[in-house]
């Protein structure tokens, strides 16, 4: 589990700032910071927390809310099943499994040895987790002056769009994954980003390898 | 609001689980380097094309150039994300 942990640290550095300003978001609506904590706590998937606490605030059905948010996190159905070959998934997996420890496990977990896999995916998770948990928390505390530095607070939200260049790497040569890429970036840019990284997994999943 | 939380959380939840859990159903295909390869350009590239994109594409290439130099991941992650904050500044 050391070892994830360590490796988790390019996702702590990216997760941070961006739930610090959760973190902010949640003090600034005036909702209580407990609840606010809670959703961090609970259901550890960023954009689908900005969607819940957006949609709440304007006044949306709770019900409607949840599911809206659940359609952001529709991609995250794709990944157990493409690291299935590496770790079996129990229930504390697959709290953990975000974009990024997926990305990155992706990359790791098949050069571990067999023994090691669940010990090193837990210590990624838990990495992420603590991180978001913690930004979470100051941010709601006031703490969002910590990024107040200007070269800090960009330079550390764009840790994640790196981490994901070293991950992607070894598949640009790949056409169905630039084909998938293609369609996913095309959505984004139209303000589509869950429907695309959805549609994207369904492209790679329906592409059987000859 | 304190539902919606849950029902958000064990939804989730349940989207990450049922499908790694399920025996051998729902074959993965290429599913994990086409979502890589998605997330890594949907994260980098926001809309619409500025000249944030040739901010971000440096920043990428230092990222880049930093992996191969040192074959630190994280190293490599730390000095793009710094090359990107110092091509900020004003």
């Amino acid at each position: 589990m050391r070892q994830g942990l360590k490796a988790a640290w390019p996702i702590a550095l990216g997760y941070f700032p961006v739930a610090v300003a959760f973190g902010a978001l949640g003090a600034q609506a005036g909702l209580g910071y407990l609840w606010f904590q809670l959703t961090s706590l609970l259901v550890f998937a960023g954009a689908s927390q900005f969607a819940l606490v957006g949609l709440l605030a304007q006044g949306v059905p709770p019900l409607l809310a949840a599911t809206l948010g659940l359609l952001l996190n529709l991609r995250h159905a794709f990944y157990g099943p493409a690291l299935r070959p590496y770790l079996k998934g129990g229930p504390l997996e697959a709290f953990f499994l975000t974009d990024e420890v997926f990305a990155l496990a992706l990359r790791a977990l098949p050069g571990l040895l067999l023994e090691r896999r669940r010990g090193y995916f837990l210590g990624l998770g838990l990495g992420a987790y603590l991180s978001w948990n913690l930004g979470t928390a100051l941010g709601a505390l006031g703490a969002k002056g910590l990024l107040a530095w200007p070269v800090l607070g960009e330079a550390l939200s764009f840790a994640l769009p790196a981490l994901f260049l070293l991950l992607a790497l070894p598949h640009l040569r790949n056409p169905v994954a630039l084909l998938a890429g293609g369609v996913a970036l095309a959505f984004h840019l139209l303000g589509q980003t869950a429907w695309g990284l959805f549609l994207a997994g369904g492209i790679g999943l329906l592409w059987r390898r000859p | 609001m304190t539902l919606a939380l849950f029902l958000l959380a064990l939804g989730t939840f349940l989207l990450r689980f049922l499908p790694w859990r399920g025996e051998g159903s729902l074959r993965a295909g290429q599913a994990g380097p086409a979502l890589v390869v998605a997330l890594f350009l949907v994260s980098a590239f926001n809309p619409p094309p500025s000249p944030e994109w040739l901010r971000a594409a440096l920043a990428l290439l230092g990222a880049y150039l930093g992996a191969r130099l040192t074959g630190n991941l994280g190293l490599a992650v730390f000095l793009g994300a710094g090359l990107y904050g110092l091509l900020g500044l004003r």
